[in-house]
C-alpha cells in the first residue's frame, strides 16, 4: 500500500512537545530534515516526502530564519504570535492546503520583503524569465501593501502632490506600526500553482475598501493599475479585504 | 534605498540605489529637502543603480517634481533600466515628468 502524503510541520523557536501536540492536533506529520540528525525522542517520525508540503509554525525567529521561511522545503509560514492553540491548529490545518501560505503580523509581512519571498518561492515550483518573476514580485508588492497601509493601518492614500501630504503619510504610518491594535493585525497570502498559472490571494483584517478609480496625476492610486497591467485577471473580495490575482506562467 | 548627491552651479544629480517603496517615506523627504535648498537650477535623478519601485514611489517621485516646479526648479530622471523603465512607462509617467534615456 503506498504511503499516505501527509504535510509536515517544523517549528522556529517551538519547544518539541508543543510542536508534538500542535502536529498531533492538525493531523500533520513532525518534520525530519532528510539526512539530519533526527529528534531528540526516539519514536518513529515520517521523513519528508520531496513532493509534500512542510508548514512552519513560528513562536520566534531570526530574520534570516524568517527570509528563508519560504524556501524548499517549507511551503508556508505561519506566526503563532496572538493566536489561540485552537486557531493555529485551524490555520496549520488550512495552511497546509495550499502550495504556498503564510498568516504573518502587519510588523512582521513589513519587515520580511513578503512580495520578494513569494515570487521567488514560486520561481522555484515553477521557472520563468526573470522580467516575468519581477513583475510578478511587483503585482504582490502593491497588493500586500494595499493590505497593510490601507487594509491593517486603516490609512488613506496621500491627498495632494505636496510635502505636507508626505509628512502626514510619514507620520501616520510610523504611529500605526508602532500601534499594537494596528500591526498585530494579519495578513495572509494563499497560493495555488497549475499548468498555467498561479492564483494568488492577499486578505487583510482590515474595514474594508472600495477600490475608487484611479485619478490621474495624485500621488496615489496607481497600485491596482499595476496589478492589472500585470495580472491576467484580479477580483476584489470579501467588501475589500481580499484580492485575487490570477497569473499566467 | 540609498542616495548621493552632486551639486554643481547649473544642475544637480542625485544617484539613487536599491529598492524605492513606501517604506522609504523620510528618506524622500529629507532628500527633496535637499533638492529644494541646493543652488542648481536643474535636478536631476539618476536611477540607473535603483532596481525595483512601487506605486508608492512613484508618487513621491510626482511629489518631488510638483515641489520642484513650485519654485521653478528643472525636474528630470535619467537611466531608468529594467523593472524601473517598466513601471515608469506602465504609469505613462513620461507624460507629466521629463524622462532621458
Amino acid at each position: 500500500m503506498a504511503p499516505i502524503q501527509v504535510a509536515a510541520l517544523h517549528g522556529l523557536g517551538v519547544p518539541q512537545d508543543r510542536l508534538e501536540r500542535l502536529a498531533s492536533a492538525s493531523g500533520l506529520s513532525v518534520w525530519q530534515a532528510r539526512g539530519g540528525a533526527g529528534g531528540t525522542r526516539s519514536r518513529p517520525s515520517r521523513p519528508a516526502d520531496p513532493a509534500g508540503r512542510v508548514v512552519v509554525v513560528v513562536d520566534s525567529a531570526s530574520p534570516e530564519e524568517l527570509r528563508a521561511g519560504l524556501d524548499k522545503p517549507f511551503t508556508a509560514l505561519v506566526e503563532s504570535v496572538g493566536l489561540t492553540e485552537g486557531d493555529l491548529v485551524a490555520t496549520l490545518v488550512h495552511a497546509a492546503g495550499y502550495d504556498l501560505y503564510v498568516s504573518l503580523t502587519t510588523v512582521t509581512a513589513n519587515r520580511l520583503e513578503l512580495a520578494n519571498r513569494i515570487a521567488t518561492a514560486i520561481a522555484h515550483r515553477h521557472p520563468m524569465a526573470e522580467a516575468r518573476r519581477e513583475d510578478m514580485e511587483l503585482a504582490l508588492h502593491e497588493a500586500t501593501t494595499n493590505a497593510v497601509i490601507h487594509g491593517n493601518l486603516g490609512m488613506d492614500s496621500m491627498k495632494g502632490l505636496s510635502i505636507t501630504a508626505l509628512d502626514r503619510f510619514s507620520r501616520d504610518l510610523t504611529a500605526r506600526l508602532t500601534d499594537p491594535a494596528f500591526a498585530k493585525r494579519r495578513l495572509e497570502v494563499s497560493v495555488g500553482i497549475d499548468q498555467g498559472g498561479a492564483t494568488v490571494e492577499v486578505a487583510d483584517q482590515g474595514s474594508g475598501f472600495s477600490a475608487k478609480p484611479s485619478g490621474s496625476g495624485g500621488a496615489s492610486g496607481r497600485g491596482l493599475e499595476l496589478i492589472a497591467a500585470i495580472a491576467q485577471s484580479y477580483e476584489i473580495l470579501d467588501g475589500g479585504r481580499r484580492i485575487r490575482m490570477r497569473f499566467a506562467l | 534605498m540609498e542616495y548621493a548627491i552632486d551639486i554643481r552651479e547649473q544642475e544637480a544629480v542625485v544617484r539613487l540605489r536599491g529598492r524605492l517603496t513606501f517604506n522609504d517615506h523620510a528618506k524622500l523627504r529629507a532628500l527633496i529637502q535637499e533638492m529644494l535648498q541646493n543652488k542648481a537650477k536643474r535636478q536631476v535623478l539618476d536611477l540607473s543603480n535603483l532596481e525595483f519601485v512601487d506605486s508608492a514611489g512613484i508618487g513621491m517621485l510626482l511629489i518631488a517634481r510638483e515641489e520642484m516646479t513650485n519654485i521653478d526648479k528643472q525636474f528630470v530622471l535619467r537611466g531608468a533600466q529594467g523593472q524601473v523603465k517598466r513601471v515608469l512607462s506602465v504609469a505613462q509617467l513620461g507624460k507629466i515628468i521629463s524622462i532621458e534615456e
